[in-house]
């Protein structure tokens, strides 16, 4: 099979022997179909097994390799090295510490992911017997968009928000909290307000979009935060209109 | 503990320099201003027109003067960028579904630029340029 | 050492982990349980999964069909008792999913759709879209949430099972990001760890299935079932081997040889007409399609690429709008991966190793021989899939037997107390702390990648569609002796912090034992049933190996082959009738 050499500069960082980050390069024979992440496989097999990263799918949909490849953060199983020139600058994700390599930390994500209370918070318990809830296609389409996201966090590498202050929710989370919201069978939007709604939530975004600019997955988590603040903007005004009902 | 892992901060004034998106977004921003100002301006004017004639003819005199005109085209072209970055925003921030379809945001810009369009004649007929 | 205690420990947390924490935790809050998995829980290979999951939900459909579908799907290897209660209880299980948000691909009526599967008789596998698999996995692990009581270690690899007096006491832990090591005593474990198709080289599979917990049990003494049986899905698509799901046929789509010929009505599964009918054709099952392909190939009518032969899927005929609606990331895989816009071309494929069939032996309560140990999901053999799995079954079998196995495992915690032994249990764990470091000092001159591409090569040699007694022998003799040359393996890479060349050949080691019992395995059953093809024993042997096939570890020799009836209760076997006389409902 053909080859061309592409050289790979890597952010290398090992917290025992490195205090701080550092560029590795690599010379990698890369087939025409060959994604990043396969260029990263070869070295760890061929040239160098101490670089770490997370992978597994290859098919993006497992969201383990966003990384930032040449300034952009995305997801290496599903950019091409064709679409690069001679060299390509691959860094770990922004915005987060960096645990190792291009592997960073999550632990930040994975508590605001549960604080939005992402699961389905029905009127009433159903019981299995009655069947499905009916839900119409239609309805379905209103939040399908938002149940897509794979937890990349490529969109909390693209905010300046979160990488300016990490209290921020962040796009991913408020988008899920927005699927939960417009799901035809959830009543969950009050009990989720408290997180959504503070000052950490929603109002923190100042919609500079690079969230869904970046997004593999087409979920559009700035336009979820700008829809959730419109229908908050509107419970708080009919909140105070009833007679403070709602704080 | 072994681990240690390493922060990368965001500089709190230059974040806006590391991307060209931020730049964009930096100058969507400061479009508001001028626009903030053109308003200014013509609230300004409205006051002088309060104040009588002599007022009023000050106000018109600075506004055709060359730091005047300079100043307009600025805000022209401010307000043209600032159009153009809501109107790109709108289906985000906006989405209209019928039925099963997702209204294409290309249409909803569309129709955005079209009743611009639309009322922008309007004034120039009514100001008597077309 | 330092030690974690919990009742209820789960080794995996994809879909089947995931499903028994959720089961854990609402039989009863007072039961700890503790949800371990080596990558966060949407990282898990369930996450793939496109086509859906099948169960009965419509009038014209009955449990019996269902039953009888995938009782001769397997080839009657499989155990009927196992199969009843699975058709039973999976419809409940979906309807459960969708009442936690699953967002289920809809009719315009509101209820659910169902789509065509292959080997099903009548149309009911519930998807959504084709992501199927990605849905019930968030869905599973947002719901699983919404319990205080689910603990989770996330990023943490399972090394070892603690076994003492025939029961089993935990597991050991290492955190990845400190390479710490933990003992986990637990009254009960549950192993939810996936299946192994990393021992292939041309799979379906991602990087995480290395069959761990399948060579953890078989390590401490439980044996793997039926492993001969590797499933080969047809279609996928060269150089990556990333997986068209079966629902592009279900929706329509058809298979051609280089000549534009619909081949599999010279196999038996015609014919064509009418299109799309269920049992037929580009329907019939994944075992019987793989190897249609295999003897087009020997023909010489398939069409070559530089990554082997292939075959063409043809899907132009359902049109951009049901392509863009039922099979978006189908459409979006194959443009980037292969170069083929589904809407406008014919897209490459060939047969792709995707499911394993066998695992860690259980019963129908999910329980295996050793006492407080259980496993549910791709690891586990049940049976329910026998010789052959029919698509869209596991996401299933995950659910049904996920929550079963935790209901007993919580009976079980219930009635027992820990051992007291903890110091036994202690140095038991210990001694797997040292087998770790004895990686870091060894001076071996072994590469893990070295390793693991040979161990690939012999294992597609040997074990493909077609095999024969030769070639099955090489490979025991080939893994045999890259399992002697392991022990000399080289750790090149001494840190202790998310060390993934240490994960890699803790791996390894695992598919160097799980390959010996596929290869062994496959050595032993001299007949052709369902996915295990003899060339030199052509037909299927009712008399003799109308049995599952037991792989018992041996810590220096090779594994240990005796067999187990399989339980039939109201199925005889038979004939697997596709095509003309199966009448299949036509779409
Ligand atoms: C591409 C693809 C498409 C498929 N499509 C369908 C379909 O349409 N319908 C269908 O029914 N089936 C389908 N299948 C099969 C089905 O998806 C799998 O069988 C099923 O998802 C397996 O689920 P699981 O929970 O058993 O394992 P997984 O989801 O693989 O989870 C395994 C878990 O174990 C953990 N683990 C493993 N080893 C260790 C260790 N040593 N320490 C700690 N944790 C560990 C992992 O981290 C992970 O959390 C498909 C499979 C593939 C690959
Ligand atoms: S729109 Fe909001 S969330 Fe998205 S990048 Fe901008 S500030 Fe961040
Ligand atoms: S919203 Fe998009 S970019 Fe963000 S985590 Fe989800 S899939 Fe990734």
């Amino acid at each position: 099979m053909e080859t061309r050499d592409v050289t790979i500069e890597v952010l290398r960082y090992r917290p025992e022997q490195d205090s701080e980050p550092f560029f590795q390069s690599y010379t990698v024979p890369c087939e025409e179909h060959w994604v990043v992440l396969d260029a990263l496989n070869y070295i760890k097999d061929e040239l160098d097994r101490t670089l770490s990263y997370r992978w597994s799918c290859h098919m993006f949909v497992c969201g383990s390799c966003g990384m930032v490849i040449n300034g952009e953060p995305m997801l290496s199983c599903k950019k091409f090295v064709r679409d690069f020139g001679d060299k390509i600058r691959v860094e770990p994700l922004s915005n987060f510490p960096i645990e190792r390599d291009l592997v960073i930390v999550q632990d930040d994500f994975m508590e605001k992911l549960s604080s939005v209370k992402p699961y389905l918070i029905p009127k009433e318990e159903r019981s299995i017997e009655s069947g499905e809830y009916l839900q119409t296609p239609a309805q379905l389409k209103t939040y399908k968009q938002y149940t897509m996201c794979i937890n990349c966090l490529c969109c909390y590498a693209a905010c300046p928000q979160y990488g300016l202050d990490d209290k921020f929710i962040g796009p991913a989370a408020l988008a899920l909290a927005h699927r939960y919201n417009a799901d035809s069978r959830d009543v969950g939007r009050s009990a989720r307000e408290d997180v959504v709604a503070s000052h950490e939530g929603i109002w923190e975004c100042s919609f500079v979009g690079a969230c869904s600019l970046v997004c593999p997955k087409d979920v559009e988590p700035a336009g979820a935060i700008q829809q959730t603040k419109f229908t908050s903007a509107i419970d708080y005004i009919t909140g105070m209109v009833s007679g403070g009902g709602k704080k | 503990m072994n681990r240690k892992p390493y922060r990368r901060e965001l500089s709190k004034t230059s974040w806006f320099m590391t991307h060209q998106r931020y730049k964009s977004y930096m100058l969507h921003e400061i479009s508001s201003l001028f626009v903030a100002i053109y308003a200014f301006i013509l609230i300004i004017g409205l006051f002088r027109l309060g104040e009588g004639p002599e007022a009023w003819e000050g106000w018109l005199g600075f506004v055709a003067s060359p730091i005047g005109v300079i100043l307009h085209v600025l805000i022209f072209v401010f307000s043209i960028i600032h159009t153009m970055a809501w109107f790109k925003a709108v289906p985000q921030a906006m989405r209209i579904q019928r039925g099963e379809e997702i209204v294409p945001g290309k249409l909803i810009v569309g129709a955005h630029y079209g009743v611009l369009a639309a009322v922008s004649l309007f004034v120039l007929i009514l100001a008597g340029v077309a | 050492m330092e030690i974690i205690e919990t009742d209820i420990a789960i080794v995996g947390a994809g879909g089947a982990g995931l499903r028994a924490a959720i089961e854990v935790a609402e039989a009863d809050p007072n039961v700890k349980v503790l949800l371990i998995s080596k990558v966060y829980p949407m990282r898990s290979h369930t996450c793939a999964a496109e086509g859906g999951a099948a169960g009965v939900v419509k009038d014209n459909d009955t449990l019996e069909y269902h039953f009888n579908d995938t009782v001769g799907g397997g080839d009657w290897l499989t155990d009927q008792d196992a199969v009843e209660y699975f058709v039973n209880e999976i419809p409940k299980e979906l309807t459960r999913m969708e009442h936690w948000g699953c967002p289920w691909s809809r009719e315009d009526s509101g209820k659910v759709a169902v789509r065509p599967f292959g080997g099903m008789k009548i149309m009911r596998t519930w998807f959504a879209a084709d992501k199927t698999g990605f849905h019930m996995l968030h869905t599973l692990f947002q719901t699983s949430l919404k319990y205080p009581t689910i603990e989770r270690l996330d990023e943490y690899y399972v090394t070892d099972l603690m076994v003492e007096d025939g029961r089993v006491h935990g597991v050991v832990v290492m955190e990845i990001r400190t390479g710490k090591m933990t003992l986990v005593r637990a009254k009960a474990v549950i192993i939810c760890s996936g299946g192994a198709g990393k021992i292939f080289p041309f799979t379906t599979n991602g990087a995480i299935k290395t069959g761990d917990g399948m060579a953890m049990a078989y390590r401490a003494g439980v044996p793997l079932k039926d492993m001969e049986f590797v499933q080969y899905h047809p279609t996928g698509l060269p150089a990556t081997g990333i997986l068209l799901t079966e629902g592009c046929r279900g929706e329509g789509g058809i298979l051609v040889n280089k000549d534009g010929y619909r081949f599999l009505q010279d196999y038996g599964l015609g014919p064509p007409d009418p299109w799309p009918r269920l049992k037929a054709m580009e329907l019939g099952p994944r075992d019987r399609l793989s190897q249609a392909f295999w003897h087009e190939q020997k023909k010489g009518r398939t069409i070559p690429s530089p990554w082997g032969d292939v075959m063409h899927l043809d899907m132009r005929h359902l049109g951009e709008k049901k392509i863009n609606e039922r099979l978006p990331l189908i459409r979006e895989l194959s443009r980037l991966y292969a170069g083929a816009d589904p809407v406008h071309e014919l897209v490459p494929v060939r047969p792709v190793v995707h499911y394993m069939m066998g695992g860690i032996h259980t019963n129908i309560d999910g329980a295996t021989p050793l006492a407080g140990l259980y496993a549910a999901g791709e690891c586990a053999c049940v049976s329910i899939n026998g010789a052959n799995r029919l698509g869209s079954n596991s996401l299933g079998e995950l659910l049904v037997f996920g929550a079963r196995a935790a209901r007993n495992a919580v009976d079980y915690v219930k009635s027992t107390e820990y051992l007291n032994k903890v110091k036994t249990i202690q140095a038991q764990a210990e001694d797997a702390q040292s087998r770790v470091k004895a990686l870091f000092q060894s001076q071996g001159t072994e590469s893990v990648p070295g390793l693991r591409k040979e161990l690939n090569a012999t294992m597609e040699e040997g074990c493909g569609i077609y095999r024969t007694e030769a070639e099955i022998k090489a490979t025991c003799d080939k893994v045999t002796e890259i399992r002697a040359r392991y022990k000399d393996v080289k750790l090149e890479d001494t840190s202790t912090v998310f060390n993934t060349d240490l994960l890699q050949t803790l791996e390894l080691g695992c598919m160097i034992e799980v390959a010996q019992t596929v290869a062994v395995s496959a050595f032993e059953r001299k007949e052709s049933r369902g996915a295990h093809q003899r060339l030199d024993y052509e037909k299927r042997d009712d008399v003799n190996y109308l049995k599952h096939s037991m792989a018992h570890f041996d810590p220096d020799g090779d594994p240990r082959i005796d067999y187990l009836d399989v339980v039939i209760t109201k199925s005889q076997p038979a004939e697997r009738i596709y095509g003309a006389g199966a009448e299949g409902q036509v779409v």
